[in-house]
């Protein structure tokens, strides 16, 4: 895949400007920072799921890290979106439910850092559990919505 | 149940955010109120417990440290005065008196929490802003008084320790009990330094989590055995009932062969031992869970049952079961006993004296002093005082009376924080501060004298 390596060059390229790492070739670099942050927010759930039936703390100190990390991601996204906008990018059309959606789900992925950082069983079940859930459902449809308007209106690469 | 109102209105994130808030505690998924009650109704006996709250933040109020200026003092109930036996300490933490009348100061500091939560490195912030994580010397300071309880000596006594707390001397054998073990030191009368080294009685429940880790130590009147308060490894089993192993519980360690057995179990921080005058019964006081609610669960003093479950941590006063532990052990629950008697919530109680001194005045002789360290997550402030509850035939018999306060002011400053107590030969309470770095001793005022209320 050439337009990833390039992505690569770019970011790594202690020389290149601003305006390059943050948008390299059209594919902004927040993009790759929000599929990280949203393969940890899932990978809580993973873990919330593993503690409920098994409740050994390593599961619920996993899922409150993977839960950090992403927010620490998301927050870099932020940045990087933010430096994309003001160096001149705009919004796609179809990028507005993505942003949406993929805020909801950092927000409530906040509210579950504040509970899973509850002491004991209750850090989890049920609060932690379903607010994981709900983050997964809404990263899920956020994507798949993404997906389905990026097609109809797809202007290339 | 629903407070979306309240968590959107304390909130200072944008707009959208506090909407979005407020959709998810719409869910029915969050708790946040914050309304703590009397602390008188939960002194004594039989104190109001209301209904289990979770947060979604839990409150973090902590008193600035602003430390004792020239000249100031506590202030002591009238016919006391109190003045400053020796200041200049590394966070002194309890204190033990000699049979020659030489106070030893243990100036001590948790050793290092490791992190496995984000949570932690917080705590750890909160933790320094209220000088606990002052730095600690690890060592026994000496201190030879006069009559009139001005020092005339000071040595250092014992040096480099690791998180000692608890001392007993048993003949000429005293007992340090570091975070991890108790250690045995010789000692003959006058002395004001040890260097010979220790033998280790018996390895504590140490590190490396060592989440209560300050060692309560009591020795029987028959000097056969010693009483050690463990504290738990976790405020409510947040590190796995595994790590607990032996811990939240009173240790009686045979004094010829070091082996122990436990006495009572339970007890999430059983801080300070002593021995009730009258009825020859051991008494603990101990800090009760945290993060249910500004008024759960009341710290208390307690007497002792032998093989007594006072449960920790699957419930509280009795069978109040706690919803954070599972699978519960209702087998342990059934049989789990009252404490004798609430100090209230989040007051910290880390030193018990009981008085049978003759220098104060008699009302407070066969009672019990703790020494209350104060909360920090709890609005407004509770403890940060010394409180006197008055015995009778050998159980509580009124409310707890503020003895000495002061130690926080009217804007919510620390200048001090008591912790470990203790009864000098002459009668005099003494107590360690942690945040002022003082002991502090009170008497009888003299009749001559000016009353010291502030």
């Amino acid at each position: 895949m050439p337009q990833h390596a390039t992505i690569m060059e770019a970011t790594f390229t202690g020389d290149a400007d601003l305006s390059s790492i943050a948008k390299a070739r059209g594919r902004p670099i927040h993009k790759m920072l929000v599929s990280f942050s949203a393969a940890y927010f899932s990978g809580a759930l993973v873990t919330d799921l593993v503690y409920w039936q098994m409740p050994d703390v390593m599961w619920e100190r996993f899922s409150i890290w993977l839960i950090v990390a992403g927010l620490v991601l998301a927050g870099f996204a932020v940045v990087a979106f933010l430096i994309d906008l003001a160096s001149g990018g705009q919004i796609e059309r179809p990028a507005l439910p993505r942003v949406v959606g993929y805020m909801f789900a950092v927000v409530l992925s906040l509210v579950n850092a504040f509970v899973h950082s509850r002491d004991g069983y209750t850090a989890v079940v049920p609060t932690g559990l379903m607010l994981s859930g709900l983050v997964f459902v809404v990263l899920s449809l956020t994507a798949l919505v993404g997906m389905t308007l990026a097609n109809r209106s797809r202007v290339g690469g | 149940m629903m407070r979306a109102r309240k968590i959107a209105g304390s909130s200072k994130l944008p707009h959208l955010t506090a909407v979005l808030l407020v959709t998810v505690a719409g869910l029915g998924l969050a708790g946040c109120d914050d309304h703590a009650g009397d602390p008188k109704r939960q002194i004594g006996a039989n104190p109001v417990l209301p209904e289990v709250q979770q947060y979604l933040m839990p409150p973090m109020r902590v008193a600035k440290v602003v430390g004792w200026g020239k000249d100031e003092t506590p202030a002591v109930l009238q016919g006391l005065q109190v003045h400053a036996l020796a200041t200049g300490f590394q966070h002194p933490r309890s204190l033990y008196v000699l049979p020659n009348g030489d106070v030893l100061v243990v100036e001590s500091n948790g050793p290092k929490a490791p992190i496995y939560r984000p949570k932690d490195i917080i705590t750890g912030w909160v933790q320094r802003f209220a000088g606990a994580k002052a730095k600690d010397a690890n060592r026994i300071t000496l201190v030879r008084a006069k009559g009139d309880g001005t020092p005339e000596l000071r040595t250092v006594f014992l040096d480099h320790l690791n998180s000692p707390f608890g001392v007993a001397l048993v003949g000429n054998d005293l007992y340090v009990a570091n975070t991890d073990a108790i250690v045995r030191y010789p000692y003959q009368d006058g002395q004001t330094s040890i260097t010979a080294p220790g033998t280790k009685l018996t390895d504590l429940p140490g590190g490396p989590i060592d989440h209560h880790w300050t060692k309560a130590l009591l020795a029987s009147p028959d000097g056969s055995k010693l009483y050690v308060g463990v504290g738990s490894n976790s405020n409510i089993g947040e590190n796995g009932i595994g790590a607990e192993y032996e811990r939240a519980a009173i240790w009686e360690v045979d004094r010829a062969s070091g082996a122990h057995r436990i006495f009572a179990s339970g007890i999430r921080n059983p801080t300070g031992l002593q021995w009730e005058p009258e009825t020859g019964k051991l008494w603990a006081i101990a800090n009760e869970r945290d993060e249910i609610g500004p008024d759960l669960v009341p710290d208390y003093l307690t007497s002792v049952q032998d093989g007594g479950f006072y449960g920790w941590p699957y419930s509280y006063y009795g069978q109040h079961l706690d919803p954070r532990i599972v699978p519960q052990r209702p087998d342990l629950v059934a049989n789990a006993i009252v404490p004798d008697y609430a100090l209230s919530s989040h007051v910290a109680p880390l030193g018990v004296a009981m008085y049978t001194g003759i220098g104060l005045p008699a009302n407070f002789h066969g009672g019990a002093f703790v020494g209350e360290h104060g909360s920090w997550n709890r609005t407004p402030l509770n403890g940060y005082k010394v409180v006197f509850v008055p015995f009778s035939g050998g159980r509580p018999s009124g409310p707890a009376q503020d003895v000495v306060t002061g130690f926080l002011d009217a804007n919510n400053h620390a200048h001090g924080r008591p912790v470990g107590l203790a009864v000098d030969r002459t009668g005099g309470l003494l107590i360690a501060d942690d945040v002022g770095n003082t002991v502090w001793r009170v008497s009888s005022a003299r009749p001559d004298s000016v009353s010291s209320i502030r």
